[in-house]
Formats: structure tokens, C-alpha cells, sequence
């Protein structure tokens, strides 16, 4: 089982990924802002997708088809 | 003063009243009224005397004027006006455009008169227009409380009579979410519809163009100036023009209408749901439609928008994000940090949503729903308390726009006359491509008194804190 989510320690290291300089005075916020956005991104992550559901290359809200 | 596109353009072509008179005028509201306001952050008077002289001119020796001839309209300032920065709500430093964005240049050329740029939340990231470099736009309605965003200052200029018609942007609901709150007509059409060209972008994959105006026919009226593909707009659909004007008088005949059920009917105060009740029973909608995984459609457009905003800022975020706005930065910061997979996913996600919405619409061709869920909150407002819970006052206004936005369907902010003492509105949404269907809705609405864009009083008195 994987480890409890730690984005204290998380933010600092991704953000050290893209040499991204995370000011000491920001870091509650942007780890408070990523909190919020990871509680988002797992309710994505738990829709489950086929395979064969691929995103669109330019997107068309109907595949450029009229109705 | 003559108000609305409609009127200027039938009385500038019929040589009622000259271009420069409606232009003076629009200055004259524009001062009597924007430093209450706070919606504009840049003029074009010396370019606009010059176009306008140049619709009176084009009259006088008979030729066509165009179809917004002598109409003002001003531009969020995120669409390039050749000789002014784009600034995006920032201040980080721009270097003067040098030629008009598509939409800017589209207008002009069909006799419109561009009078100035348009205050927003920074980079379009935020739902409230509190910009700190810039200052809060102010609500027309009651100056204490928030335009909404991040289309702010085009939702306030236009309620506040300051121009017939502005442009804004629409990536999670901004020009939704400040028609509704400023109580005006904003329409977003189908992604892909207007071109993007020369506006500097958010959430590339989500953003749209869209327009404000007072009417359903004023908005028809700007929004077929606007049609039309663009190959410098890679997301631009190769679709020709399709006029909608002419379909306007065509009422609800035929059209099945649903109010949106499920998701759509909690998590905002009463007296929206109340204002999405009244509006169904007037347009005689009495079907309810569920729209299939819209909480999850609302997630992975925050992820989307978060992963491309933060990488579209990445290297001014790496060595300058002192000089970003604190009620922006961190976000920015969130989101490029981001693991790929949310947002691979949730790219994804929108192509299975899209699919299935396409279902709906089988049996549907309207749907109604409301806009925001609680009308304008004071400007500094953090929270607001929703069935007991506690929620970001700013964050919480796209709870009903984003799920639409993110399948890119055409959506119409109509505000509900007397919803209350603050303006509050609706969303008429349709099937990809037919802004005529919305449209038609709100111009029927109109007609039957449910929809009306209220005048806010035109003193200092109107603020009820």
C-alpha cells in the first residue's frame, strides 16, 4: 500500500523538478491551493476511462459534426 | 442618451444622430460613472473620434456603414488593441500590441467603435475581479459587492451603460458568472465558434471568446459580426458563418426545453433555484434532463485549466512570481505541480462527457440551469456557508458554468427580472453549434417579461450595505 500523501513534502520536491523557486512566504498557500486541487483531481482520477476513450487532438465539442 | 446596440445602428444609419454623438456620449457616461466603477483600465478616444468620423463620412456619401455602425464597444484587456499592452490583468511588463485582436478587428470593420480596454482578474484566473494591481470592479447594482469575473469590468461597463456591447472570456464561466451577477445578456457560443486570435489565452483547451450586451437581439446582432473561421486560431472551426438574427422571431416554436435536474439543484441558495423555476415556467419548460457525470465534468475542468495556466506562466512563475497577483499567485503555483496523469485523465474524461452529453440532446434541444449559485457577495468576501458547509466565496460561483464550459456547448447568461434585490440570472445552453437555439430562448424570454437586464440607478445611492 502506498504511503500516506504528504504534500508538504511533495510540493517542494515537484516544484524542484521544474526549477521553480517556491518562496518560504507562498508555501502555505501553494500547498494549501495543491491540497484543493488534489482532492479535485481524485474525483477525475476515480471515473474510470477505457482505453478506447482517447481526448481529441484539436477539440470539437461534437467531433466537428453539425447536428 | 440612446441605449443598446440596436437602436445606435438604426439611428446612425438612418442619419438620426452622427457616430461622434453616440461616441461623446458613451464619454460622458464613461466619466460620470467609471471611477465608482472601476471597469475600465485603458481608452481609445483618439481612435475612436477617428472611426467614428470615418461611419459619418461613410453615410454621408452614401455607402454602407455596416451592420454595428457608430455602436461603442470595449474589449477585456486581454484582447490586443494595436498600440496598447495586453496586459491580462497584470502587471508584468507587455510590449504594445502591435495590430488588433481577430474579434477587436471583426467589429471595427462592421462600423463599430472601440473606446477602451476592460479590467479583469489576472490572467482570467478568478471568478471575481478583484484584481489587487488594478483595483476591484465595482457592481453597478451596489458598489460594496463584486462585478463577478473574470470578465468583470466588460459585465459591469455594459450594465452601467458605459458601452452597448464589450467583449470578455469565457473559460470556466467568465462571462457567464459577471453577466449573471452585473445582470446583463453574455453569450458564450460553442467552443471553437470565435476566434481566439490576438487574445492572450488561459486554459487554451477551455478557453471561448464571448460578447455582452442588454438584449438578446443586441447580442445576436454582435455575435454575427463576430462568426467566422480563422486558421490563426488552431481551436477554430472551419464552419462558415451561420446569422442568427434571422432566426430570433421563430420564438419557442418546436423546441423542447428541460430544466437541468440532479447536480443543477443544490448547492446555491433558494432564491436561485427559484429564479430557474419561474424562468421554466414562463418558457414552458416542464421536462428535467440530468446531464451525466456533471460534478466530475466540474473537477477535471479545474484540473485542465490549473495544469495549463501554471504551464502557460511557467517562466515568468520561475523568475518573477513576486510580481504576480497574491490572490492568483499561489493557484498558478498549485497547478504546475500537478502529476501528468490528472490531466491526461481528465483530458480524457472530456471526450467520454462530450459523447454522452451528445445523448442528451437526442431528446432535448434546450436546457435551462442556473448560472451562479448566490447573487454578487462583498467585494473581500472569503467564504460564503452553502447547506452547511463552507466554501470559497469566488471558487464556488463556477459551480454551474464549468460543467457546461468544459463540454464547450453554447451557453447564454439571461438575467430573470426581479429575481431579487441584487441581479441574479439563468443559463440557456444548447447542442454544439446552435447559438440560434439560445438565442431564440432568451429572445423569447424577453418578450414574455421573464428575462430583463435591470438599470441600476445612476448615483452613489445605490449602495443597500
Amino acid at each position: 500500500m502506498a504511503d500516506p500523501f504528504e504534500p508538504a513534502r511533495y510540493a517542494p520536491m515537484a516544484a524542484s523538478a521544474l526549477g521553480l523557486p517556491l518562496a518560504e512566504e507562498d508555501a502555505r498557500e501553494v500547498i494549501a491551493a495543491f491540497v484543493v486541487l488534489a482532492r479535485v483531481a481524485n474525483v477525475v482520477m476515480s471515473f474510470p476511462l477505457p482505453e478506447e476513450v482517447i481526448a481529441a487532438a484539436v477539440f470539437s465539442p461534437d467531433d466537428g459534426k453539425a447536428q | 442618451m440612446i441605449r443598446g446596440v440596436r437602436p445606435i445602428v438604426d439611428a446612425v444609419r438612418a442619419g438620426d444622430c452622427s457616430a461622434l454623438d453616440v461616441l461623446h456620449e458613451t464619454f460622458d457616461a464613461i466619466v460620470a460613472r467609471n471611477g465608482e466603477i472601476n471597469a475600465f483600465t485603458a481608452f481609445t478616444r483618439e481612435r475612436a473620434e477617428e472611426a467614428a468620423a470615418a461611419v459619418d463620412s461613410a453615410r454621408a456619401a452614401g455607402r454602407d456603414a455596416g451592420p454595428l455602425a457608430g455602436v461603442p464597444f470595449a474589449v477585456k484587456n486581454l484582447y490586443d488593441v494595436a498600440g496598447l499592452p495586453t496586459i491580462a490583468g497584470s502587471r508584468i511588463d507587455r510590449a504594445p500590441a502591435t495590430r488588433d485582436a481577430a474579434l477587436v478587428s471583426k467589429l471595427t470593420a462592421a462600423g463599430a467603435i472601440l473606446v477602451g480596454a476592460l479590467n479583469m482578474d489576472e490572467y482570467a484566473f478568478g471568478f471575481s475581479t478583484e484584481n489587487t494591481h488594478f483595483g476591484a470592479t465595482r457592481n453597478p447594482h451596489d458598489l460594496t459587492r463584486i462585478a463577478g469575473g473574470s470578465s468583470g469590468g466588460s459585465a459591469a461597463a455594459v450594465a452601467a451603460s458605459m458601452a452597448p456591447l464589450t467583449l470578455g472570456s469565457d473559460t470556466n464561466g467568465s462571462v457567464r458568472v459577471p453577466a449573471t451577477l452585473c445582470g446583463v445578456f453574455g453569450l458564450k457560443p460553442t467552443y471553437g465558434r470565435l476566434s481566439r486570435a490576438g487574445m492572450r489565452l488561459f486554459s487554451a483547451s477551455l478557453d471561448h471568446a464571448g460578447a455582452f450586451c442588454r438584449s438578446a437581439e443586441d447580442l445576436a446582432l454582435a455575435y454575427d459580426a463576430l462568426q467566422g473561421p480563422d486558421p490563426d486560431d488552431p481551436a477554430c472551426a472551419t464552419r462558415p458563418v451561420e446569422p442568427v438574427l434571422p432566426m430570433l422571431a421563430r420564438g419557442l416554436d418546436g423546441l423542447r426545453l428541460a430544466v437541468a435536474d440532479g447536480y443543477f439543484t443544490s448547492q446555491g441558495e433558494p432564491e436561485v433555484f427559484a429564479a430557474v423555476e419561474r424562468a421554466a415556467a414562463a418558457l414552458g419548460a416542464t421536462r428535467r434532463v440530468e446531464l451525466p457525470a456533471a460534478g466530475v465534468a466540474r473537477c477535471a475542468a479545474m484540473v485542465i485549466t490549473s495544469v495549463e495556466g501554471a504551464e502557460l506562466h511557467l517562466p515568468d512563475l520561475i523568475a518573477r512570481a513576486a510580481d504576480f497577483d497574491p490572490k492568483t499567485r499561489p493557484r498558478f503555483l498549485a497547478g504546475a505541480l500537478a502529476p501528468g496523469a490528472w490531466y491526461a485523465h481528465a483530458q480524457r474524461f472530456r471526450r467520454w462527457y462530450c459523447q454522452a452529453l451528445k445523448e442528451v440532446f437526442r431528446e432535448i434541444d434546450v436546457i435551462l440551469a442556473p448560472a451562479t449559485p448566490y447573487p454578487a457577495f462583498a467585494i473581500g468576501q472569503a467564504t460564503v456557508e452553502i447547506g452547511g458547509q463552507t466554501l470559497p466565496a469566488a471558487g464556488h460561483l463556477g459551480v454551474f458554468t464549468q460543467p457546461i464550459s468544459f463540454a464547450g456547448l453554447p451557453a447564454l447568461a439571461a438575467p430573470v427580472a426581479q429575481a431579487g434585490r441584487l441581479p441574479l440570472g439563468i443559463q440557456i445552453i444548447a447542442a454544439p453549434w446552435r447559438e440560434d437555439l439560445v438565442l431564440r430562448v432568451a429572445a423569447a424570454g424577453e418578450a414574455l417579461g421573464v428575462f430583463l437586464s435591470p438599470t441600476p440607478l445612476p448615483t452613489q445611492d445605490n449602495s443597500h450595505a
